[in-house]
């Protein structure tokens, strides 16, 4: 018995909650508005029954000035004749409340109290004094008024409001009635409106469940009519299909950091293994150690890169932006490679519009320039030539890099700024295929981009854009 | 010059070791993060070199204590996390310096003496000399044997690099970064291409060679046959 709890648990659903609210709102406007009427029929009827009286009292005075006593006690006799005893009565009183002329007062019992406690208020005034009295043997109510005939005459006229009040409740009997119909009515339209509204975001639930349980090319295919459930459908759709895309690239990523890993692992291995082989040579052993060291630098910098990719393209180092003068972080870089232009007698035309200020990440820039100019240097045989120019347009720097090298054929040139591609014949340089991306990345943390032209052995052109942001900004 | 090493992977605590001891230093390995911290509070050690993940109590709580306690002791934090973030907080818990774990141990070395010249606020010197090399760093001149060497601004600095870690190997990423203020391998050959013009400079016309070149390691500036 104890186990049981002491409190109703409802279900916590929106269905339920929505139906709860519809069915509650809609009774309290019923109840609200039945009950308006009621009180506002019970006050007419008040008012009409007191007018009633008044106008009795009014009729009385007149005959008085007409025909004296006698004719009132006619007309008081008449009134009775014509209607039942219990229901109403007449009496006239003098200014002590002595009773001058009654009618049949036999089932009003306690009626002197109540007269003895108004008439002094009565004779006070012409005005008649009008009050509902209870009385203990009577089922309903008494309306009864004292109107002052003469100046030692009273009038005393009560009448049941046993009609009106059988009106009342003949109508509070409908109206509750009307309510406890509302009740499931309400509920029920408001559960059908409250599943249609609810059916589209379980149908998102489903497909969500579904997802996490590996379908992951599950979508939305109901349509929904209501617009905020259909955006909520078609956003899921989006995120579902974004989740896919990052998923089958990390896949790839994942295949091509594999595959670029095992390249120098292997090299590394087949090294160390060829050494120990050896017979004891410190000269094999030396020649073997630099080159694991060489080829760990090479998994370090890969490494590193991607890692710095990340968070370039997540966003980390904006904080860290500060302005910078490209013209002068490009020049400085040319005149970093100008020896290894010199050494492999490839000319170099650097062509800068000067003081070209925007803001950035400075090593990320450094780093970007770089990885073109090195590109440009390792793909222009020698005596090829290497032009660099920035020009200032009017909402853009667009940097071009353009080399006389072996170029890139059509079919890669869209791929070149993946992660990881690499060309048929980039394949024997050094390099982890990332330098582009990177650069691509670098471009669009700065909001702008970067393209590729090519002509297959007549060279390539980069060209890297950069949005002025106006210094007033 | 005593150093603490506070690192919970033997075989770099051996590597860092044996090179320290090679370069003169006396030092003393711990491989808890407790006694580490104890042993930093206790003793007198004129540079220390931590590991942020360790057995006992981590990095960052270690140099958070060491500063409560008011030790200056110059710390070079060593570690194998590499994000901005990672190395701001190392900074900002008190390390003066931060080297990302894998390392080439001549920079280490390098950063460890760059510490104990600014903790002994050794006076910047106005010329710096090597065999028969003297450097003017104020007229940003350079006169081997005599003879004034032609060399353009960012050579001399490659050159004032070198002389100044005579003796110890400069990998190319430390020329990059402390001559060039670049923190990346912009590429190929451009530190080869700068060497062999430099080399053309101060080595060609000269009996012997000052510059040479380790196999994997980088560079050196020696005497022929030291």
């Amino acid at each position: 018995m104890s186990s049981k709890g002491n409190m109703i648990k409802l279900p916590n659903t929106l269905s339920f909650r929505l139906t709860f609210c519809y069915a509650l709102t809609f009774l309290v406007c019923l109840v609200s508005a039945l009950l308006a009427l009621y009180v506002y029929l019970d006050t007419i009827f008040n008012s009409r029954m007191d007018d009633d009286l008044k106008e009795d009292i009014a009729e009385f005075r007149e005959l008085l000035d007409d025909g004296g006593l006698e004719r009132i006690i006619d007309e008081i006799n008449r009134e009775m004749n014509s209607s039942d005893q219990s229901e109403v009565f007449f009496r006239l009183l003098d200014s002590q409340g002595t009773v001058v002329f009654s009618s049949d007062v036999s089932e009003w019992e306690g009626l002197e109290d109540h007269t003895a406690k108004i008439l002094p208020k009565a004779t006070a005034s012409l005005i008649p004094v009008l009050e509902t009295v209870e009385f203990p043997d009577r089922e309903y109510p008494v309306r009864i008024v004292l109107g002052k005939m003469a100046p030692d005459l009273v009038l005393q006229i009560g009448e049941t409001l046993e009609k009106k009040e059988e009106i009342m409740e003949l109508l509070f009997k409908v109206f509750a009635g009307m309510v406890f119909l509302g009740i499931p009515l309400a509920s029920g339209v408001g559960w059908v409106i409250a599943r249609k509204a609810v059916s589209g975001i379980e149908e998102v639930s489903r497909a969500a469940k579904d997802i996490e349980q590996g379908d992951l090319e599950r979508q939305v295919t109901v349509k929904a009519r209501e617009e905020e459930i259909q955006t909520l459908m078609n956003t899921f759709n989006a995120m579902a299909a974004r989740i896919r895309g990052l998923i089958r690239e990390m896949r790839e990523m994942t295949d091509n950091i594999a595959h670029d890993l095992r390249s120098p692992l292997a090299r590394i291995r087949a090294m160390s293994e060829g050494a120990l082989s050896e017979p004891d040579s410190t000269k094999g052993y030396r020649i073997a150690a630099a080159e694991t060291l060489k080829e760990c630098d090479r998994l370090i910098h890969l490494i590193n890169t991607t890692l710095d990719m990340a968070e370039v393209d997540a966003g980390v180092t904006n904080g860290m932006k500060e302005s910078i003068n490209l013209s002068q972080l490009i020049a400085d870089l040319c005149e970093l490679f100008e020896p290894v232009a010199e050494e492999k007698h490839i000319m170099l035309k650097v062509n800068l519009e000067q003081n070209c200020q925007i803001v950035g990440t400075k090593h990320h820039l450094q780093r970007m320039v770089a990885n073109l100019l090195d590109n440009a240097m390792k793909y222009t045989p020698p005596e090829g030539q290497v032009s660099i120019e920035l020009i200032r347009s009017t909402h853009e720097f667009r940097l071009t890099i353009t080399d006389t090298g072996v170029g890139i054929p059509r079919s890669d040139q869209h791929r070149v700024f993946d992660r990881f591609f690499r060309c048929e014949h980039s394949r024997s340089q050094e390099g982890c295929g990332l330098g582009l991306s990177f650069a691509r990345s670098v471009a669009r943390a700065h909001g702008g981009d970067i393209t590729v032209t090519s002509e297959s052995s007549q060279g390539s052109t980069f060209t890297s854009t950069f949005p002025i942001i106006s210094s007033a900004a | 010059m005593r150093i603490l090493l506070i690192e919970d992977d033997q075989v770099i605590a051996d590597f860092i070791q044996k090179g320290m001891k090679e370069a003169g230093f006396a030092i003393d390995h711990i491989a808890d993060g407790l006694i580490g911290l104890h042993a930093a509070l206790t003793q007198d050690y004129d540079v220390g070199i931590l590991d942020l993940m360790l057995p006992g109590l981590d990095g960052l709580s270690i140099l958070d204590r060491l500063r409560q306690e008011k030790k200056n002791l110059p710390i070079i934090i060593l570690s194998a996390k590499r994000t901005v973030d990672d190395r701001i907080a190392g900074l900002r818990h008190g390390g003066d310096d931060y080297l990302v774990k894998p390392f080439s141990f001549s920079e280490l070395l390098a950063r460890v003496e760059s510490l104990l010249r600014r903790a002994q606020h050794v006076v910047e010197p106005t010329s710096l000399s090597f065999h028969d090399l003297t450097l003017d760093l104020l007229a940003r001149t350079a006169v081997r044997s005599g003879r004034r060497l032609d060399l353009q601004p960012k050579e001399f600095a490659l050159l004032e690099y070198l002389v100044r870690n005579a003796g110890h190997v400069v990998s190319k990423t430390m020329i990059m970064e402390r001559v060039w203020d670049y923190n990346f391998d912009p590429g190929t050959n451009v530190v080869e291409a700068r060497i062999s013009k430099l080399r053309e400079k101060v080595d060609k016309d000269f009996e012997s060679s000052l510059i040479h070149t380790v196999r994997g390691l980088g560079y050196v500036l020696k005497r022929q046959h030291d």
